[in-house]
C-alpha cells in the first residue's frame, strides 16, 4: 500500500505540470505586481523607479474612491441579493413546488448559462428610453405609470441598481441549485419531527434548516463574493462604466489607468487594493464558519 | 519555489529591455533614395494597423490603394490589414510601440497620444519626408498647419485622414414649422432654440453615450467667449481649468439640459441615433463634423432628403474674441509611419499614396481627406460642396475640447459630461474634476 | 381543508411569476430578433413579432462574424476544461491520497489561488506575454484559463476525495494495481460527480470570461463570443436592434440547446452535494 501510493515518480508525474503552471500564470504575476507598483510610467515607455509613491497617490486619487465606493457598495448588493434570493427560491421547490420540479428548476437556470455580454446587450434594451422605449419604459407607459418611466441607465442614482438587478437575475438559479442540493441532504425525518412539534414555517426555517444550512450559505457568499470582487464583465457590457463613473468598478478603473493612461505602476497598485479587499471578505466571510 | 522563478524570470525580462535599446540605437536609418523617376519595384510586405473595417469609411481607401499600387506600379508590393476597436487603439499602439513592434502604417489619434510617440521618437517626420521624396504639394497645406498645431511642433509627423470643420447640422423643416432661420449670433441661437421649445420641437440632440459630442458643446461656447486658444491656455497652464469662462461655458451646457432642449435620457444616445434622430426630424439640431455628410448622402438613413439638412458654423458671441470665420477643424484619425521600419520601399509607397489619395478619396467616397484632388466639383453631391464652401470661407481652425489634454484628464472629461447633462454636477463641480484629473496626471 | 388549497395556489402562483421573470426577457429577446425595424417605432416594444424578418440573422451572421466568435469561444474553453479537469483529478488525488513530504504545503499552496482575483495578475501577464510575443494567440488565453481554473477545481476534488474511504484503494492494491491504474479504473470513475460539479462551473466561468480575452486578444479573427459581441454595437450603430436581438439570440440558443441536453447530468453533479462547505 505505502510503496504504491508513496510513488515518487507518480507524484511528480501528477503534480508537478499543474504546479509549475499555477506557479507561472497565478502567482509568479501576483508577486511581479508588488515589484511594478513601485514604478511610474509603463515598460519600455518613460519606466522609472519611484518608490512609494504611487501608494501615496491612491489616498488623494478621487476616481479611485469613487471606484471603491460604487465597487463596495455593489458587492455588498449583489452578494446578499444572489444567495438570498437563491436560498429562498430553493426553499420554495422544496416545500411548495409539488409537480414539475425538475422543469422549473431548469428554467430558472437558463440564465446562468448565457454569455455576460449577451445579457448586458439583452437588458441594455430592455432599460433603453432613446430613440425607443424599451420593455420596461414601454411596459410602465402602456399601465399608465408614464411619471415612472425615466432614462434608467442614463443617471447615476438608477445605474448601479439596473446593474444590481441584472447580475442577481443572472446568477440566482444557480445559488438555488445548490441549495436545493442541500437541502435535499437533509433527512425528511428532521423536518417532519419539526413540524409535528407545532414550529411555524418561519421558526422551522430559523431554527433548524439554517443551522444545518450554514456551511452551504458560506460556501455560497465566497462563491458570489469571488465574482463580486471583479465586478468587470456584466458592468462594462450594461453602462460601461457610466454614466459618469457610477458603474466603474476598481477593475475597469486599473484596466483604465493601466492599458489606457500607460500608467503600469500606479494600475498594479489598484490590483494590489483587489486583492487584499478579496483576502479580508473571505477572511470575514469564513468567520462565520468557523464560530462553533 | 516561485520566488526564485520570479526573480529569475524578472532578471531575464530586464536583461530583454537593455538588450532591446542596444539595439534600437544601432538602427541608423540610411536614406539615399533618388524619387523623381521610374518606381523601382522593390520588394516589400507593409502592415496596416487601422480602426476600419475593410468594408468601411477609410478601411476601403486604404485598402483599394494598396492594391492598386500592387496592380499598377509595384507588382512585388504586398500588404497585411488588421483592424482592431477604436476603443482599444490606444492601448494596442502603446504597446506596440512599448515593444519596438509598430506597424508599418496604423491609425492614431492627433494631439496629446501623437506627442508622446514623437517624444518616443517612434514615428517618421513626415515633413521631412514629403520633402525629400518632393511630393509636400499633394498634401493640402491647410491641413499640415491643423497637425503642426494639434502636436504642437515644428514639423508634421502624421498624415491626415480627413479635412473636416465642424458645426451644427440642422433639419430645415423643423426650422421652419417653428419659423426659425440659421442663427449667426450666440444671442440668435439661443433664441432659436427658445422658439423651437415652444414649438414642442426637440431643439437639440447630441452623442451623450458616446461623450465626445456633448463635450464640443462646451468648446463651442468656451471657445467663441474665451478665445480659439482657450483650452491650449488651460492645458499649459496659463488659465485653471476652473476658468471663470470656462465654467460659464459648462454651466450653458447643463442649462440647456436642465430646461430639456435635450429630450428624454441624454447620456443613453449614441451620435448615431443622434444622427438618425435629426434626419428622421425628431430632433432639431445637432453638433457633429463634415464626416457626418457619409449619412446624409445615404439615402436609406437620410429620410429629410437631398436639401432637408443645413450647416451653420458655431454662432458668434464676440467677433474680436472668435471670429465667425473661426471654425472647429481637425484631420480625423491620422496616419503615422513606423520609424523603424521605415525604408526606400515604404517611401516609394509613401510617393504613390499621397498622389493618388485625395482623387481616389473623392471618387471613392466622395470625401476631403487633406489631399489635393483633381476630380471636378461638379460630380459632387451638394452636401459635400456645401461642406467644401465652409472648409474654403474658413481663415482659422481650432482644436476640439480634450485635444491638448493628457488620456486621463480626457477621459474624465468626457465621464463627467454626462453628469452635467444629468444635472448632477454644476459647471463648477465639472471644471473642478478636470482640474483635479489634470493636477494628479502630473502626480 | 379549503384554506390549504388556497394557499397551494396562491404558491403556485408565486411560482409561476418567478418562472415569467426568468424566462420572459429571454422569449421577448427571440421575438424581438425577428422584428423590423418600423415595428420598433409603430409600436410598443412588448408586442410581438408581425412577421419573422429573418434578414437580421443574416446580417448578423456576415457582418457580425459570429460563427468566428463562437469557433474560437469553444476552442478556448474545451481545451482549458480537459486540462483543468486532467490537473484537478491528478493533484486532488496526490494531495490527498497518496504519501509525500510537502503535501501538505503544496495543498495550501493552490488554495491561495481561490483568493487571486484575475484582475491582479492581469498587467504582469500582459507583459510577459507581450515579451514572448504570444498576444494575439489562442495559446495565452488557454493557458491563464487553465491556471486560473485550477485552485478551486482542486479544492472541489480534494473535498470529495477526502470523504472517499481508504479501504477501497486498498482493495484495489492487493488486487495488484499499480498507481496509474488505480488513478484511472478505480479512483475516476468514484470521481464522477466531482468532476461534473468541476466542468460545469469552469464551463461557465471561461465562457464568460470577457477581462482576459479582451486584453489579450484584439485581432478579429480570433475574438471570442464576449469580446465579439461587445463590439457589436458598433458595428451595427445602435438603432439597428433588431440585427443585435438575432446576434445575441444566436449567442444564447447553443448554449441553451447544450444546456437542456446536458441538463439532468449538470442538476446532479450540482444537487449531488459535491459542492461541499
Amino acid at each position: 500500500m505505502k510503496k504504491v501510493l508513496g510513488n515518487k515518480k507518480a507524484v511528480a508525474l501528477f503534480v508537478l505540470p499543474a504546479l509549475i503552471i499555477y506557479a507561472i500564470f497565478v502567482m509568479l504575476p501576483v508577486l511581479w505586481s508588488f515589484y511594478y507598483s513601485l514604478y511610474s510610467g509603463s515598460p519600455g515607455l518613460k519606466w522609472e523607479f519611484v518608490g512609494l509613491k504611487n501608494y501615496s497617490r491612491l489616498l488623494v486619487d478621487k476616481n479611485f474612491i469613487k471606484a471603491l465606493t460604487v465597487n463596495l457598495k455593489y458587492i455588498s448588493v449583489v452578494t446578499i441579493g444572489q444567495v438570498s434570493l437563491g436560498l429562498a427560491l430553493a426553499l420554495m421547490f422544496k416545500f411548495w413546488l409539488r409537480r414539475c420540479k425538475s422543469f422549473v428548476r431548469t428554467l430558472i437556470f437558463f440564465p446562468v448559462v448565457l454569455p455576460t455580454v449577451a445579457v448586458g446587450q439583452l437588458f441594455n434594451k430592455i432599460y433603453e428610453i432613446q430613440p425607443n422605449y424599451g420593455l420596461l419604459n414601454s411596459f410602465l407607459e402602456g399601465i399608465g405609470l408614464e411619471q415612472l418611466v425615466q432614462p434608467w441607465l442614463g443617471q447615476s442614482s438608477t445605474a448601479l441598481w439596473c446593474l444590481c438587478i441584472m447580475d442577481i437575475w443572472v446568477a440566482m438559479g444557480f445559488y438555488s441549485v445548490i441549495f436545493y442540493g442541500a437541502l435535499l441532504n437533509i433527512p425528511d425525518d428532521i423536518i417532519e419531527a419539526a413540524r409535528i412539534d407545532g414550529s411555524g414555517s418561519w421558526n422551522m426555517f430559523r431554527r433548524i434548516l439554517l443551522p444545518l444550512l450554514r456551511p452551504m450559505v458560506v460556501t455560497c457568499f465566497v462563491f458570489s463574493f469571488s465574482g463580486t470582487v471583479k465586478m468587470f464583465e456584466s458592468a462594462l457590457a450594461l453602462t460601461k462604466g457610466g454614466p459618469a463613473g457610477s458603474t466603474k468598478s476598481l477593475s475597469m478603473y486599473m484596466y483604465d489607468v493601466s492599458f489606457t493612461y500607460g500608467k503600469v505602476g500606479y494600475g498594479s497598485v489598484i490590483a494590489i487594493v483587489i486583492f487584499l479587499i478579496c483576502i479580508v471578505g473571505s477572511f470575514l466571510i469564513n468567520r462565520f464558519d468557523t464560530k462553533d | 519555489m516561485s520566488l526564485a522563478m520570479a526573480t529569475s524570470m524578472l532578471a531575464s525580462a530586464a536583461m530583454a529591455e537593455e538588450a532591446e535599446t542596444e539595439v534600437e540605437s544601432e538602427v541608423e536609418t540610411e536614406y539615399n533614395g533618388e524619387f523623381a523617376g521610374e518606381d523601382p519595384q522593390l520588394e516589400k510586405k507593409i502592415k496596416i494597423l487601422t480602426i476600419w473595417a475593410e468594408d468601411n469609411d477609410n478601411g476601403i481607401l486604404l485598402n483599394k490603394i494598396c492594391e492598386d499600387y500592387k496592380n499598377n506600379v509595384n507588382p512585388n508590393f504586398d500588404w497585411e490589414y488588421e483592424m482592431v476597436a477604436a476603443d482599444n487603439l490606444q492601448q494596442k499602439i502603446a504597446t506596440l510601440a512599448a515593444s519596438d513592434d509598430l506597424p508599418d502604417f496604423f491609425a492614431y489619434e492627433a494631439g496629446t497620444p501623437l506627442t508622446v510617440l514623437i517624444e518616443a521618437d517612434k514615428v517618421v517626420n513626415i515633413s521631412e519626408e514629403l520633402e525629400r521624396i518632393g511630393i509636400t504639394d499633394y498634401v493640402n497645406a491647410g491641413a499640415i498647419e491643423l497637425m503642426k498645431g494639434l502636436s504642437g511642433t515644428e514639423d508634421v509627423y502624421d498624415l491626415p485622414l480627413g479635412l473636416n470643420v465642424e458645426g451644427f447640422w440642422y433639419n430645415k423643416e423643423l426650422f421652419e414649422q417653428a419659423g426659425c432661420e440659421a442663427p449667426e449670433t450666440w444671442e440668435e441661437f439661443e433664441e432659436v432654440l427658445a422658439k423651437l421649445y415652444e414649438a414642442d420641437i426637440q431643439p437639440l440632440t447630441t452623442g451623450g453615450s458616446d461623450k465626445w459630442p456633448a463635450t464640443r458643446l462646451v468648446n463651442a461656447y468656451a471657445v467663441r467667449t474665451a478665445g480659439n486658444d482657450v483650452m491650449t491656455k488651460a492645458a499649459n497652464g496659463e488659465i485653471d481649468y476652473t476658468d471663470e469662462a470656462l465654467v460659464a461655458a459648462a454651466d450653458k451646457i447643463a442649462e440647456w439640459a436642465e430646461k430639456g432642449y435635450f429630450g428624454e435620457g441624454i447620456t443613453t444616445v449614441d451620435a448615431n441615433t443622434a444622427g438618425s434622430m435629426l434626419m428622421s426630424g425628431k430632433a432639431a439640431i445637432f453638433y457633429n463634423g463634415s464626416w457626418f455628410t457619409q449619412n446624409l448622402t445615404d439615402e436609406t438613413q437620410n429620410l429629410a432628403g437631398e436639401d432637408g439638412i443645413g450647416f451653420f458654423n458655431i454662432p458668434v458671441v464676440d467677433e474680436e474674441i472668435s471670429s465667425a470665420t473661426s471654425y472647429s477643424m481637425n484631420c480625423g484619425n491620422i496616419l503615422c509611419l513606423d520609424k523603424g521600419k521605415y525604408d526606400d520601399a515604404t517611401a516609394w509607397f509613401l510617393k504613390y499614396y499621397c498622389e493618388n489619395m485625395g482623387d481616389l478619396a473623392m471618387t471613392e467616397l466622395g470625401s476631403v481627406k487633406g489631399y489635393t484632388y483633381t476630380v471636378e466639383a461638379e460630380d459632387m453631391d451638394d452636401y459635400t460642396k456645401l461642406v467644401l464652401e465652409e472648409i474654403d470661407k474658413s481663415t482659422e481652425g481650432f482644436a476640439w475640447w480634450e485635444a491638448k489634454m493628457s488620456s486621463e484628464v480626457s477621459k474624465t472629461a468626457q465621464e463627467n459630461v454626462q453628469a452635467l447633462l444629468n444635472g448632477e454636477m454644476t459647471g463648477e463641480e465639472y471644471m473642478q474634476s478636470i482640474q483635479d484629473a489634470h493636477d494628479m496626471s502630473e502626480f | 381543508m379549503k384554506k390549504k388549497k388556497i394557499k397551494a395556489i396562491l404558491q403556485g402562483i408565486v411560482i409561476a411569476l418567478i418562472c415569467a421573470v426568468d424566462v420572459y426577457p429571454l422569449l421577448w429577446m427571440v421575438s424581438a430578433s425577428f422584428k423590423q425595424q418600423s415595428e420598433w417605432t409603430s409600436k410598443p416594444a412588448y408586442a410581438l413579432n408581425e412577421g419573422f424578418h429573418f434578414q437580421n440573422y443574416i446580417d448578423a451572421w456576415t457582418r457580425g462574424h459570429m460563427a468566428t466568435f463562437f469557433m474560437n469561444s469553444l476552442l478556448c474553453t474545451l481545451i482549458a476544461l480537459v486540462f483543468i479537469v486532467l490537473f484537478a483529478c491528478t493533484v486532488g488525488f496526490a494531495t490527498t491520497k497518496m504519501q509525500w513530504k510537502g503535501r501538505e504545503f503544496v495543498s495550501k499552496f493552490f488554495s491561495l489561488g481561490i483568493m487571486v482575483p484575475v484582475a491582479t495578475a492581469l498587467i504582469p501577464l500582459f507583459q510577459i506575454f507581450n515579451q514572448l510575443n504570444l498576444l494575439n494567440t489562442r495559446f495565452c488565453l488557454i493557458i491563464t484559463y487553465i491556471a486560473f481554473g485550477l485552485s478551486l477545481s482542486i479544492y472541489l476534488v480534494q473535498g470529495y476525495l477526502r470523504s472517499l474511504p481508504d479501504e477501497l484503494l486498498e482493495a484495489s492494491v492487493i488486487d495488484g494495481c499499480g498507481i496509474y491504474r488505480m488513478m484511472w479504473l478505480v479512483v475516476t470513475p468514484l470521481m464522477k460527480n466531482a468532476i461534473v460539479t468541476v466542468l460545469v462551473l469552469q464551463f461557465f466561468f471561461k465562457w464568460n470570461d470577457l477581462l482576459f480575452s479582451m486584453t489579450f486578444i484584439s485581432d478579429s479573427a480570433l475574438k471570442t463570443v464576449q469580446t465579439g459581441l461587445l463590439y457589436f454595437q458598433d458595428e451595427f450603430g445602435s438603432k439597428n436592434w433588431g440585427a443585435i436581438f438575432a446576434s445575441v439570440s444566436m449567442s444564447v440558443l447553443p448554449m441553451l440547446v447544450l444546456y437542456t441536453i446536458l441538463n439532468k447530468k449538470v442538476m446532479e453533479g450540482m444537487t449531488a452535494g459535491a459542492v461541499k462547505g
